[in-house]
């Protein structure tokens, strides 16, 4: 996996491409935040003045960014597909540079996503991060696997016929080594409870295998 | 060159092409003609790489790019003109100033001092048409896969056409497939696929 200078350039222009069609569309961004917003409000709502504990928290919160994403990183390769344009980007760019662009892409719509989502999250369910630096850096490493995951699984489906309920299914079970530990340091964040750093570490490994295993099995599809 | 070493592709059970062996040189302008479902798309993805045979190989030298006019090659409907020559230069390592835009839509007949920041979506057939001739000529590929590329063009869009494949023939490698007379003629050489 070695990334030239040329290819540092297409992957921009393909991140630069998809944003800007992406605020043009508007479609895929919206239903990803009232995804978002629909559930967490929703479900602030139900629980009105029920104590609810952290580790259930924690787990709303990654519930509720796993299927906000999967509702819009479905379309990331799709919409290429749908429109014909996909297989002018394969004549004119690197495989890699695709991969990685959209890559790239998925994981700064995810990153806007949290941004909008989580503060709301945290004044609707009054929950304040006691450790701040472990929640954002347990949400980085989270959003970095979702996006990996979520491009590859996307790449791989878009030729499928059921695509709209095979993308959910295929990437569940791909995301959730990421998901467990996950859950887990950002119950701490929100407790201030001592946590082990290794769980940091295998997230970030498990990233890496990710991307690792995105970036071979590309060239093969 | 382009070398095609014992190529067999079939599709299901249809053989589409079965041990061809043949050599494709630059410097002319190669026909792929042929019935409709005779495989004339197909030979140009398979020359291209774009798609792999089941057997046999084929073989250009690495460095060499490949641009294309073709009608499921698509440009980028929700890009301006000028975003989607830009954008595919950019692709190939150019960056093409306002002055190059203009100048690439002259030669095709599109007026990009007007029409550059338009949307494609808003484009007829025959602009878009253009405007996939003008990424052609944008970023200097060595190999020009064109399929049937002058199909929606008016008879100034084939001249302009034409003129522009007689120019550059000489440093390049042009594949054409087509069923259009007019086409037909400017090719050097023709590979008729039998169906």
């Amino acid at each position: 996996m070695k990334l030239s200078n040329s290819r540092f350039e297409q992957i921009a222009a393909i991140v630069q491409k998809d944003f800007v069609i992406g605020m043009r569309r508007r479609a895929t961004f919206a239903a990803m935040m009232m995804f978002a917003l629909t559930a967490v409000a929703s479900l602030s709502l139900s629980t009105g003045g029920i104590f609810v504990e952290a580790k259930f928290l924690a787990a709303l919160l990654w519930v509720v960014i796993f299927f906000a994403a999967s509702a819009g990183i479905s379309g990331t390769f799709d919409d290429e597909a749908q429109a014909g344009t996909l297989p002018t980007l394969k004549l004119y760019a690197d495989a890699q540079a695709i991969l990685f662009g959209k890559m790239i892409y998925v994981l700064l719509s995810l990153v806007a996503l949290t941004i909008f989502i989580l503060p709301i999250f945290l004044i609707l369910f009054d929950v304040t991060a006691e450790n701040f630096f472990l929640l954002l850096a347990t949400i980085l490493l989270g959003l970095i696997g979702i996006a990996a995951a979520g491009t590859l699984t996307a790449a791989l489906t878009t030729s499928a016929t059921v695509k709209g309920g095979l993308f959910p299914i295929l990437l569940f079970p791909i995301t959730l080594p990421i998901f467990l530990p996950a859950i887990s340091l950002t119950e701490l964040s929100f407790t201030g409870g001592a946590f082990d750093s290794s769980s940091l570490v295998v997230m970030a490994a498990f990233n890496l295998i990710l991307i690792t295993a995105a970036s071979i099995l590309y060239d093969y599809l | 060159m382009i070398v095609f070493d014992d190529v067999s592709l079939s599709f299901g059970r249809q053989e589409l092409f079965k041990n061809i062996s043949l050599n494709m040189r630059g410097g002319k302008v190669i026909g792929v003609t042929g019935a409709n479902g005779a495989g004339k798309s197909t030979f140009l993805k398979l020359a291209g790489k774009i798609i792999r045979p089941d057997s046999g190989a084929v073989n250009f030298p690495a460095d060499k790019k490949i641009a294309a006019v073709a009608p499921e090659m698509k440009i980028y409907d929700n890009l301006t003109a000028q975003e989607n020559l830009f954008f595919f230069a950019k692709l190939r390592g150019k960056t093409l100033s306002a002055e190059k835009i203009y100048e690439l839509g002259e030669r095709v007949g599109l007026d990009l001092k007007t029409f550059g920041n338009v949307r494609a979506e808003n484009f007829s057939t025959g602009m878009r048409q253009r405007l996939k001739f003008a990424i052609l000529l944008s970023v200097d590929a060595d190999i020009w896969l064109l399929d049937e590329p002058t199909a929606n063009l008016d008879d100034d869009g084939r001249e302009k056409f034409f003129r522009e494949i007689q120019a550059a023939k000489p440093d390049k490698i042009i594949l054409l497939a087509t069923n259009d007379r007019a086409e037909e003629n400017i090719c050097d050489e023709i590979i008729k696929l039998p169906l």
